[in-house]
C-alpha cells in the first residue's frame, strides 16, 4: 500500500464515521495520517517517520514507538500521544491542541509554537521553543543549549538541566499554583516525579528596532 | 569652484553614512533595488519582415491561456492569461488591498496569492484562483485554508530579500493583524528565514509529499526561490518533486527589507530565468515543471520577453499595487505633508502611512482605497499587459504566447546578450558562451 493509498484510506473511513483506525506495520513511513480535519481516532502501531500527524484539526492520535521528524506539524486541535522518542521540530508550528512525546525529543521541539501545550516526558534538544509565540512546552527532563531563543510569548518548564539560554530568554520563578497545576498535568499524562521546574520566558528586548530614521520619526 | 561629482562618495551614500550614524542599524525600505541592472529593456523583439509572416495584430485569435503544474497535481492551475498577482500579505497589504487584488484576478481569470500572514477570508471570497504560500514563519496557517486553495507555494525564498524572512513594522501589526499571526500587537516582526520543520532539498521532498497528502494531490505545489544561485536551486526543487518553480530576482518588491539586502543580493530577471531554463532542460524537465518569472514586470513587452525567454508565466506584485493607485497624487492624499516625499517618489511602505490606503493597517488611510474602483483598475491594467503580449506575439507571426522563443529576442547590449544568451543586435554574437 503506497502512502497515499493509506491516507486516502484513514480520510475514506474518517468520512465514513470509523471510531477508530488502526495502522498496524507503519514501517517509519513518513507522512501517514496527514491532514484529516475532523474528529477521530487513530492509532499508529509501530515507528513513524517524518510528519506524523500533521496538519491535523481534530484527530486523536496515539502512536506506539518512535518518530522521525516533525511529528504534529501545525496541529490546530487534537491530541497526539507518541509512546517513545521524537526527531527534531516535534509540534513545529502548532496552533492548538496537545502533544505528548513519552521519551525525549530532538532539537527544535515546539519551534515556531503558536499554540497549545507540547509535553515531554524526556529530554529535548537544543533550541527547544524556537521563536515560539504562544502556548507551553514542558520537558520533565533537561533541555539543550540555546532554549527559548527569541521567543516572542509563551513558556517552557525545564524539569531538569538547562544548556544555556537562547537570544532575548530568560528565568522567572514559576509559582506554587504553576507547579501544582503542571504536577497535576503530569499525573494525568503517566508522568511520575515532582520535578521543580524553571520557568523561561521572553525578556521582550527583541520586540522593536530601537531607533527610527529621522524621517520614521516624523511618521511612526 | 572646481566642478564635478564624486562617484564614490556621491550625495546619497553621504547621506546613507550620516542615516547609519544616527541610527544604528541597518535601514528599511519598501519597493525594490535601486541598482542599476540589466532588464527587459536591453532586449528587443525581431518581428515579422519577409522571412516571417504576421498575423493580424488587432483580429487575430492569439491564445493567452496557460496551465501550470500539471506534472503531479489532478487540477493543474489554468490562467486566462500568463500573468498573476505575486504573494503579499495581509498586514503589509490593507485587507483593501487584498480584496481588490483577488476581485482583480477573477475579473481576468488569473490568481492571486495570499503572503506571510496566512489568508484573508474576503480575498478567498474574492479570488476564484488563490494561491496559498507556505512560509518559514508559517503565520495563520490552517489546513483547512489550505485544503480549499488552487495551488500552493512553498517559499524559499524571496528575490528583494533571499536568505531571510519577512519584516512587518510594529505600526502595522495591529490588533486583526497580530492575531492572525499569534504574534503580540505592535511588534517589528522579523520572520524566520529557515522553515521550521525542513532543512534541506532532501527534506523538501518530504515537505512536498506532506502537502500533496493535506491537499489529496489535487493541486500543484510550487516552490518559490529568491534568484541567487539558481541553476543549483532549481534542480534542486525540481528533484524534490516541485510542479512549478518561482523564480523571484533581486528586481522584485517588497514592502520592507533591509536595504543592503535589497540592492546587494540576488541576480536580475533577465539572468535568472535564463538558468532556470537551462537546469530543467538539463535534468529534462523544462516544459514539464511550470516556470514562473517574477521581479520588475511592468507591461506586456517585459511579460512576453520573459516568457520568450523560457518562463511559461509571470508574477506581479509592486506593477498591481501602482495599478491600484501606489504613488498616485490622489485628492485625498498630501504626499510631502504625510509621507515626506512627493508622489511618484514613495518607498515608505513600511512606516504603515501609505497615502493611498494601500500598504497601512490605518483605519482611516484603509478609506482612501475602495476595493471595487481598486480592482477595476487592476483588472484594466491585466488587460492592458495581456492585449500587448498578444499584440507582440502576433507581430511575431505567432498565434500563442506558448510559441514565444529566445530566437525572438535579440540583445542591445553586450551584457544582455550575455545574461539573455541571445545574439547582440547586428551582430550574430552571442556574448559569454
Amino acid at each position: 500500500m503506497t502512502t497515499r493509498e493509506l491516507n486516502r484510506s484513514i480520510k475514506a473511513a474518517v468520512a465514513e464515521g470509523a471510531d477508530e483506525i488502526v495502522i498496524k506495520n507503519p514501517a517509519a513511513r513518513h507522512n501517514i495520517a496527514v491532514g484529516i480535519r475532523q474528529s477521530c481516532k487513530i492509532m499508529i502501531e509501530g515507528s513513524v517517520g517524518y510528519y506524523t500527524a500533521s496538519q491535523l484539526d481534530g484527530p486523536e492520535v496515539s502512536i506506539t514507538g518512535n518518530a522521525g521528524w516533525a511529528l504534529g506539524e501545525n496541529l490546530m486541535s487534537g491530541k497526539i500521544t507518541l509512546s517513545k522518542n521524537a526527531g527534531a521540530s516535534v509540534g513545529a508550528s502548532m496552533r492548538g491542541g496537545e502533544m505528548f512525546v513519552g521519551g525525549s525529543a530532538g532539537a527544535r521541539a515546539g519551534i515556531s509554537m503558536k499554540g497549545g501545550t507540547l509535553l515531554i516526558a524526556g529530554d529535548s534538544g537544543f533550541l527547544t521553543g524556537f521563536m515560539m509565540q504562544k502556548g507551553r512546552i514542558i520537558v520533565c527532563g533537561s533541555v539543550g543549549d540555546a532554549a527559548g531563543d527569541s521567543m516572542y510569548e509563551g513558556t517552557i518548564y525545564v524539569g531538569a538541566d538547562v544548556g544555556s539560554l537562547g537570544a532575548d530568554a530568560k528565568y522567572e520563578e514559576p509559582t506554587e499554583d504553576e507547579l501544582i497545576e503542571l504536577w497535576a498535568e503530569l499525573q494525568r499524562s503517566g508522568v511520575d516525579g515532582k520535578p521543580r521546574f524553571r520557568k523561561i520566558v521572553s525578556q521582550k528586548k527583541l520586540y522593536h528596532y530601537d531607533t527610527l530614521e529621522r524621517l520614521e520619526r516624523t511618521l511612526i | 569652484m572646481v566642478y564635478g561629482s564624486n562617484q564614490v562618495w556621491a550625495p546619497w551614500t553621504v547621506d546613507d553614512i550620516h542615516s547609519k550614524a544616527d541610527l544604528g542599524r541597518y535601514r528599511i525600505r519598501g519597493m525594490s533595488t535601486h541598482q542599476k541592472i540589466t532588464h527587459f529593456d536591453d532586449l528587443t523583439f525581431l518581428s515579422t519582415g519577409l522571412t516571417r509572416f504576421p498575423l493580424e495584430g488587432y483580429k487575430e485569435q492569439c491564445n493567452t491561456r496557460v496551465e501550470l503544474g500539471g506534472l503531479n497535481a489532478e487540477n493543474p492551475l489554468v490562467l486566462e492569461t500568463p500573468i498573476y498577482i505575486t504573494g503579499m500579505s495581509w498586514g503589509a497589504l490593507s485587507a483593501n488591498a487584498k480584496t481588490a487584488l483577488g476581485k482583480a484576478a477573477s475579473m481576468v481569470g488569473t490568481a492571486s496569492c495570499t503572503g506571510d500572514g496566512g489568508m484573508l477570508p474576503a480575498e478567498r471570497e474574492a479570488s476564484d484562483k488563490l494561491i496559498y504560500q507556505v512560509l518559514p514563519s508559517r503565520y495563520g496557517l490552517n489546513p483547512n485554508h489550505m485544503a480549499t486553495a488552487q495551488a500552493i507555494e512553498i517559499v524559499v525564498g524571496q528575490g528583494a530579500k533571499p536568505g531571510t524572512g519577512g519584516l512587518l513594522m510594529g505600526v502595522k501589526v495591529l490588533d486583526e493583524v497580530a492575531e492572525s499571526r499569534d504574534l503580540p500587537p505592535g511588534i517589528d516582526q522579523r520572520s524566520p528565514a529557515r522553515h521550521p520543520d525542513w532543512l534541506g532539498p532532501d527534506d523538501l521532498a518530504i515537505k512536498i509529499e506532506q502537502l500533496r497528502e493535506a491537499t489529496d494531490w489535487k493541486v500543484p505545489i510550487h516552490v518559490k526561490l529568491g534568484a541567487c544561485r539558481v541553476a543549483d536551486d532549481v534542480k534542486l526543487a525540481a528533484k524534490a518533486g516541485a510542479d512549478a518553480i518561482v523564480i523571484d530576482s533581486m528586481v522584485a518588491g517588497t514592502g520592507a527589507s533591509a536595504e543592503i539586502l535589497l540592492d546587494h543580493s540576488g541576480i536580475p530577471t533577465v539572468p535568472a530565468i535564463v538558468l532556470a531554463r537551462e537546469a530543467l532542460r538539463e535534468i529534462g524537465l523544462y516544459r514539464k515543471v511550470s516556470l514562473i518569472a517574477s521581479g520588475g514586470i511592468r507591461n506586456g513587452a517585459d511579460v512576453a520577453k520573459a516568457l520568450a525567454l523560457g518562463a511559461d508565466a509571470v508574477a506581479i506584485g509592486i506593477a498591481a499595487l501602482i495599478a491600484l493607485n501606489c504613488n498616485r497624487d490622489i485628492p485625498e492624499a498630501n504626499f510631502e505633508q504625510e509621507i515626506g516625499l512627493p508622489a511618484g517618489s514613495c518607498n515608505r511602505c513600511h512606516t504603515g502611512k501609505c497615502p493611498v490606503g494601500i500598504a497601512t493597517q490605518d483605519p482611516e488611510l484603509v478609506k482612501r482605497l475602495d476595493p471595487d474602483e481598486g480592482a477595476e483598475r487592476v483588472a484594466n491594467f491585466l488587460n492592458s499587459m495581456t492585449m500587448e503580449l498578444a499584440l507582440l506575439t502576433r507581430s511575431l507571426g505567432k498565434g500563442d504566447v506558448k510559441s514565444l522563443e529566445p530566437e525572438d529576442l535579440a540583445a542591445l547590449t553586450i551584457e544582455a546578450s550575455a545574461m539573455a544568451r541571445v545574439p547582440l543586435v547586428g551582430t550574430d554574437k552571442v556574448f559569454g558562451i
